[in-house]
């Protein structure tokens, strides 16, 4: 990372103590713009998201707005919000694996032409992309013509409004992600350890599922956690490319400010989309410690 | 590196599923640009006359969509503004100073990344409807910091952490004064990730639509509501010409980080884009 300027080693000038602590009195200055706005503008108004989800409506505490959620209809956009991240997670983990292992063999100039094609999509628009595929995926779309005009049994398909329609398009945002994070540990694999395997004549299924997929496990709990919960609260895809029924929770909230004017049952939706991020995140942690501790008891024995 | 030696299948295997996959995901881009330029809009794939009469349609000054591009533009320069300067405080107090609670500021600068935008979006609705700012530039500009913030923060990390510290060093060894150093060296040395920083700052808060749409108002609609708008009711052509306007913008933005970092001798670093790096 540093600039190779000067000679190598971390030469540093001394820093005296009096420097240090001008350094913090700096580092703490410089802290105060973006603390002080995430507070103000990000953590207050989610702390205002969620008291509302607690009032009732003369002001007094309530869980009504939580159990009015978590029933009925509304419980089955929350099931189906859910389904739909891990139908997306799974299938962006299948398609970035497949994808990041082609890459990781690849010649340069192909692998960095692949990783263009992976992510300058993820600088363009998500509802521009999203029109891309509702052109492509329609009825007489480029997909449906194709599959008919080489006679596909079940052609044409309904791939537009319902849930398949929603999968693929929020795949195909995810994808970014999960192919990045792959390609790291997949770089790190030591190639030596599969031909080590190989030598002692191990089969290229064994080693596949015994050698490399341990060793590429965490980037796959990594990637597939973290495209489930940025699926949690994506909205743009549902809405234009799913049908009437494929309502998810931010679709709902986006209702129930906009049109019906139910803002707490809004604010406790967002609550439950919050605490199911928080869950995911943690458990994200959580690995990332475990993780560590592994690493530094195998480094210490 | 030393590897298990390719057979061919496994290697035509590989090669065309990476192509099939590679094609999945430019198409939608590749057959916009292409229906834009079609006579008949959104017709049949790929058009049978071509024109430019989309394109036309979208800059007709005092339409819908003219207006919209100079809100957008308006409320994506101010985003700019804004994250800029939290990007290079924040950055230098994340980067290089012996900041004191590291973790947690560092924590609260990744988290408007995973925390779901609609959360954000209704605290950010819940919090600017009391003060009357529903549909100003401002409020949204306001918002959409929110979400560019981080990310020219983490650029601005990146870049710091990339310049030789040493370099301030001797300069300061030598006498240079705090402004000195930061104007002749830090500054110069920064300008590649600066530049990045502005062009995401400027491409996230202009490709925005969630935050935007819960605190617009009818007759203030940022560029990426309105077509959302005219995707999900009302089907115009016209918002075909302007995808491919976002796209093209998109591109040519990536093309100009792409050529200052170069410029600037950095090595095609996606740095601090995506939060990645930081969760793995």
């Amino acid at each position: 990372m540093a600039g190779t300027a000067l000679a190598p080693g971390k030469v540093r000038v001394k820093t005296t103590s009096a420097m240090r602590g001008h350094r913090s009195r700096i580092a703490l200055v410089n802290a105060v713009p973006v603390t002080v706005f995430l507070l103000v503008l990000f953590v207050y108004p989610i702390i205002g998201v969620l008291s509302l989800s607690l009032k009732g409506d003369n002001g007094a505490f309530t869980l009504h707005w939580y159990a009015d959620a978590l029933s009925g209809a509304n419980l089955s956009v929350l099931v189906s919000t859910l389904r739909i991240s891990a139908e997306t997670a799974v299938l962006s983990l299948l398609v970035g694996f497949v994808l990041a292992h082609a890459i990781a063999r690849m010649r340069p100039v192909f692998a960095a032409l692949a990783m263009l094609i992976v992510v300058v999509p993820h600088f363009i628009s998500a509802l521009v992309r999203t029109y891309g595929w509702i052109i492509m995926l329609g009825e007489h779309g480029l997909i449906n013509s194709l599959a008919t005009s080489v006679h596909l049994p079940g052609a044409p398909y309904s791939l537009l409004y319902n849930e398949t329609g929603v999968v693929i398009g929020t795949t195909s945002v995810m994808l970014p992600y999960t192919v990045l994070v792959l390609q790291g540990v997949m770089r790190g694999v030591d190639g030596r350890l599969l031909a080590a395997a190989a030598g002692f004549g191990a089969s290229r299924f064994t080693i596949f599922t015994r050698i490399y997929l341990p060793l590429v496990a965490p980037g796959i709990g990594t990637a597939g956690l973290l495209s489930f919960i940025l699926c949690l609260g994506y909205y743009i895809t549902p809405a234009l490319m799913g049908g009437d029924k494929q309502t998810v929770v931010a679709a709902l909230i986006d209702q129930q400010v906009m049109k019906q004017d139910q803002w707490n049952s809004a604010a406790a939706f967002g609550v439950i989309l919050l605490l199911l991020t928080f869950a995911g995140l943690g458990v994200l942690g959580l690995a990332k410690l475990r993780r560590k501790k592994t690493a530094a008891r195998r480094s210490s024995s | 590196m030393m590897e298990l030696p390719a057979t061919r299948a496994g290697h035509v295997g590989r090669a065309l599923s990476a192509t099939a996959i590679l094609l999945f995901l430019a198409m939608p881009i590749v057959i916009i640009l292409v229906t834009s330029f079609g006579t008949d809009g959104i017709g049949t794939f790929p058009p049978e006359h071509y024109s430019t009469r989309w394109y036309e349609q979208m800059a007709a000054p005092g339409g819908n969509w003219a207006t919209s591009i100079a809100l957008s533009s308006l409320v994506a320069s101010l985003t700019t503004v804004f994250s800029l300067v939290l990007g290079v405080t924040a950055a230098t107090a994340l980067a290089r100073g012996r900041l004191p609670l590291h973790a947690a500021v560092y924590g609260l600068v990744l988290a408007p990344m995973l925390i779901p935008q609609v959360v954000i979006a209704l605290g950010l609705f819940l919090f600017f409807e009391p003060a009357g700012m529903l549909g100003s530039p401002l409020a949204i500009a306001l918002g959409h910091t929110v979400l560019a913030a981080p990310i020219a923060i983490l650029i601005m990390i990146s870049t710091l952490k990339g310049i030789d510290e040493r370099l301030e060093d001797a300069a300061a060894s030598m006498g240079a004064g705090r402004m000195t150093i930061a104007r002749r060296i830090t500054f110069p040395l920064a300008t590649p990730g600066l530049i990045a920083a502005a062009v995401f700052s400027f491409i996230t808060s202009f490709d925005e639509f969630f935050i935007a749409q819960f605190l617009s108002t009818p007759d203030t609609r940022t560029l990426p509501v309105l077509v959302f708008n005219a995707l999900q009711f009302d089907v115009d052509p016209t918002v075909t010409a302007v995808s491919a306007v976002l796209i093209a913008l998109a591109i040519l933005a990536l093309a100009l980080v792409a050529l200052v970092r170069k410029l600037g001798g950095h090595r095609n670093q996606q740095g601090g884009v995506l939060p990645v790096e930081p969760l793995t």
